[in-house]
């Protein structure tokens, strides 16, 4: 007899999960890989582990959630909530969709919402590991050895046994994969020496030696111990991630993420650079910080996987340059003034005792993926491992956008990469109502071309602002992708000019007067839960565009590097470029004309990166190739920069055609101030674009 | 003969239309036809400019209208500007709000579209400036400052990282017992007034357009002090 399966979904992160019946929510939830908080250890006290129960049918997913899918509270919890129902009802909440995830049971279809206070690690934005085939070359091999006993006739030292023993099983249990040991180099890590003699005593001569590279026993276990792990780990600027992984097999056991907790301390890299300049210990605390994130990360996905995280012996870190810098304690002074040099470029193999990653095993070594330049780092090598646009006939541009944009373009014959500040508008900074991508953040928006009015969604809810049936959701803010969508599709529907300008003869009943001029209302007041219109203003409108210029210009000079008009195809990579609506990036003009079905959101490519590293140490050498052939061009520096940038700061381009947006945007005219700008400081002749 | 007033008003429309092929023509067609270089300058390309300011902070131009304007102004200077020193050539006669400024992106630093926006609307609305370009030292920044007899030293840092070189500078300057002696504007996107309180700057400008109006007002205060001492 099978018990009967509930599906559980965990807002606003969206994660589903199908449980047995009797669950306990906050399980169900550490089981999908949502952390909730719990400080009381279950006892009803704490209340960190509360979740609000969403009612309604949700269409989609095919579930009708309602509180009573969840069993009755308990005593404990009864008391915990009585003291606080007034407060909820003064909210003007239900108190009965309120519950402590540590009690309640599943069982029933049941959507609930996990608010920030009860996140474990708040602000999660989950990169979950897309399957992707990887061929397994793993650094490390484990080898099971009986051991002959020592006796009186035959004293040798242990690792001398040991060694002799390997020599004998490697040709017998080496796989076509796996890396041949080379005896007469063969090396013992200190901590795994010291560990032998017990182990071998323990394990009344047989034991499972873990050697890396062919060279060196990092690690002994007594017996016969199959487990053999590593851990892929993407230190985002914001988010950090790790994947443990089964190294023979290459199959992902568990994932996990968490803010990076270096947030604090500044939110994008040039303010923890700031930071490290200007406080004493402002590099000691910054790499502290990431280490102890990390040592808890490491613990964390262990669990999930049911093991320690001593049982990790390989770990691949990648992220950006200053990531980087920071996780190895490395001064970052040099990164953030010109010239722009990191301390170093190459791949490096460390202890992770080390570095200070004290979580994983003794003997583990973190391997960092080379550094490409200063502002373009060990996480783009990832993006290239992973998506591998050096293996095509074809010219892709890979596009990683964030506060900062790297981008590179190229074949198998050539690749160029360049970066660009892209400034904060597209994480929602700078914006009027600009928010981080979170709960309520308006993140889609659609504009009608005859009535001119909008419609949105905002994160957390599956219903559009006038949805039927449903009740609309509100919107708290607007976040970078919303912002994206809002200004693109008033451009698309004619309310904002190519030039940027709100024209000044468009008839909506959303564009009105503002404090500072005309804003196009997205959001009327009893649409927010703030109680206030959320408009873009003329300014925000300025901001995006100020923003997008860049990365065009960016995109500009490496087509150009080729002498080539137009990439094959397009990438956009990380947590951001994965939320963009492609079509209107290129409404926008943030990428340059390509053919639409050409244009592709890969998504967290730098971890997938890590993964590869970590499985394939071939891939590893692929990745110092890689540095030694990569050209790196320095945009400010070129030729007409500033031209460009101007004529890049119309939508799409005051010049550039973008034929593949043909019937997508407005007709577009040739604009007579784009032979004024290209005429520089000489006088304009007669001659006009055509 | 057109008027005088038909001559201005052609002068400020191609400045405002940022087109620096009619604006050269129309006020050499000015000059030849006698108007005084002096209202040429204030009456058409300053009147010109001042609708370019209103029409940037009302959100209908951007940089580029305002990089056009600026070429117009410079185009149109180019003529009126050898003749005003001719007829002006004591030099001090009456300068009105604007002044000599040195302009600089500091070291450490490469970015310079937002500098050289200013710099170019500073020159275009009558200020003489000497641009020493990106990732300068603070010691030649200041050099040029005394060897020019500057009024302002204008700087820029685009990056984080680089803001504070800012600061170093007017260090630099107060241990040279030189502070007293230039006005110092500070820029770039991450600048907050803030910033630029916090590190003894006299001020800085979220634009072009504000960035010249601060200049202005750092001159008449530099001269109504002196005007009093």
């Amino acid at each position: 007899m099978s018990t009967a399966k509930h599906k559980v979904i965990f807002q606003p992160m969206g994660v589903r999960a199908e449980v047995e019946d009797g669950t306990s929510l906050r399980s169900a939830a550490r089981d999908a890989g949502v952390a909730i908080d719990s400080i009381c250890g279950e006892r009803s006290t704490c209340g960190k582990c509360k979740v609000v129960v969403q009612r309604g049918t949700f269409a989609k997913e095919g579930i009708t959630s309602r509180p009573e899918h969840l069993s009755e509270p308990g005593g404990d919890e009864r008391a915990y909530w009585e003291k606080r129902r007034k407060g909820i009802e003064a909210r003007g909440e239900n108190p009965d969709d309120y519950r402590l995830s540590c009690q309640a049971r599943v069982c029933g279809d049941v959507v609930v919402m996990v608010p920030e206070g009860s996140r474990a690690v708040q602000q999660v934005v989950r990169k979950s590991a897309r399957e992707r085939e990887i061929q397994v070359r793993p650094m490390l091999r484990k080898l099971y050895l009986e051991l002959e006993p020592a006796t009186l006739d035959n004293p040798r030292g242990d690792w001398e046994r040991v060694k002799a023993a390997l020599a004998a099983a490697d040709p017998v249990t080496r796989g076509p994969n796996d890396l041949a040991l080379e005896i007469d180099a063969l090396a013992i890590d200190l901590p795994a020496l010291r560990a032998l003699q017990r182990v071998v005593r323990a394990g009344e001569w047989r034991l499972t030696v873990t050697v890396r590279g062919g060279r060196e026993v990092v690690r002994v276990e007594p017996g016969f111990a199959e487990r053999l792990v590593g851990l892929a780990v993407d230190v985002g600027t914001t988010t950090i991630v790790a994947h443990l992984c089964d190294l023979p097999s290459g199959a992902l056991l568990a994932t996990e993420a968490m803010m990076n907790p270096q947030v604090g301390y500044g939110e994008d890299i040039m303010s923890r650079m700031a930071f490290v300049a200007e406080d004493a210990d402002g590099l000691e605390t910054l790499h502290r910080s990431v280490l102890d994130g990390l040592n808890q990360l490491a613990r964390r996905v262990a669990r999930q996987a049911g093991m320690k995280a001593s049982e990790i012996v390989e770990i691949v870190v990648v992220g950006n340059t200053t990531m980087h810098h920071l996780f190895l304690g490395l001064d970052t002074h040099a990164l953030g003034v010109a010239p722009y040099v990191p301390a170093l470029h190459d791949a490096l193999d460390l202890r992770a005792r080390d570095v200070g990653l004290t979580a994983v095993n003794d003997g583990a070594t973190v391997h960092l993926l080379p550094i490409t330049a200063s502002f373009v780092g060990a996480d783009n090598m990832g993006v290239l491992l992973a998506e591998a646009p050096h293996e095509q006939d074809e010219h892709w541009l890979v596009v990683d956008v964030g506060t900062n944009a790297e981008l590179v373009l190229g074949n198998r014959e050539r690749l160029v990469c360049t970066s660009t500040p892209t400034g904060p508008a597209f994480e929602g900074a700078h914006v009027e109502y600009g928010m981080r991508a979170a709960e309520g953040a308006i993140e889609r928006v659609q504009i009608d071309p005859a009535t001119l009015r909008p419609r949105f969604k905002v994160i957390g809810s599956e219903t559009w602002s006038d949805g039927e049936g449903e009740e609309a959701p509100l919107a708290r803010g607007i976040c970078g992708s919303g912002i994206i969508d809002a200004v693109a599709e008033l451009y698309r529907v004619g309310v904002v000019t190519p030039s940027g300008k709100f024209a000044p003869d468009a008839r909506s009943p959303n564009l009105r007067q503002g404090e500072n001029g005309p804003v196009y209302v997205l959001a009327e007041a009893e649409q927010t839960t703030i109680g206030r219109e959320i408009p873009i203003t003329q300014e925000d409108v300025r901001q995006i565009q100020l923003a997008k210029a860049p990365l065009y210009v960016a995109a500009h000079y490496l087509l150009d590097a080729f002498g080539l008009e137009q990439p094959d195809r397009i990438l956009l990579a990380g947590g951001f470029g994965s939320h963009i609506d492609t079509e209107k990036a290129m409404l926008l003009g943030m990428i340059p004309d390509c053919p639409l079905d050409r244009v592709h959101a890969v998504g967290n490519s730098a971890g997938d990166g890590a993964r590869i590293a970590l499985l394939n140490h071939d891939r590893r050498r692929e990745a110092v190739d890689l540095l030694e052939r990569i050209e790196r061009i320095e945009l400010p520096v070129q030729p007409g920069f500033q031209d460009q940038f101007v004529l890049a700061l119309h939508l799409p381009h005051m010049t550039d055609p973008y034929p593949h947006l043909e019937g997508l945007g407005p007709t577009r005219a040739a604009n007579p101030m784009a032979a004024k700008l290209l005429g520089g400081d000489t006088p304009a002749t007669d001659e006009e674009t055509d | 003969m057109a008027s005088e007033e038909k001559h201005l008003e052609e002068i400020k429309q191609a400045v405002i239309d940022g087109d620096s092929h009619a604006s050269a023509q129309v006020t050499s067609d000015a000059v030849t036809d006698g108007v005084d270089p002096l209202i040429i300058l204030n009456d058409g390309l300053m009147a010109g400019a001042d609708v370019v300011g209103q029409r940037f902070e009302a959100g209908e131009y951007f940089l580029p209208e305002l990089m056009l304007a600026g070429r117009a102004l410079k185009a149109a200077m180019a003529v009126v500007e050898p003749l005003l020193q001719a007829k002006y050539s004591s030099g001090e006669a009456d300068k009105g709000d604007t002044g000599v400024v040195v302009m600089a992106t500091v070291q450490t630093d490469i970015h310079d579209i937002g500098k050289n926006i200013v710099a170019s609307m500073l020159t275009a609305t009558g200020f003489e400036v000497t641009d020493l370009g990106v990732d300068v030292p603070l010691k030649s920044i200041i050099t040029k400052a005394q060897e020019i007899d500057a009024n302002i030293i204008g700087c820029s840092a685009l990056l984080t990282t680089s803001m504070p070189f800012m600061r170093d500078l007017i260090d630099l300057l107060d241990a040279m017992g030189e502070r007293e002696r230039f006005k110092v504007m500070v820029g770039g996107a991450s600048v907050t007034p803030e910033f630029a309180e916090k590190i003894g700057a006299d001020g800085t400008a979220p634009n072009a357009v504000d960035a010249v109006k601060l200049a202005k007002r750092l001159i008449r205060q530099q001269r109504e002090a002196k005007g009093v001492s």
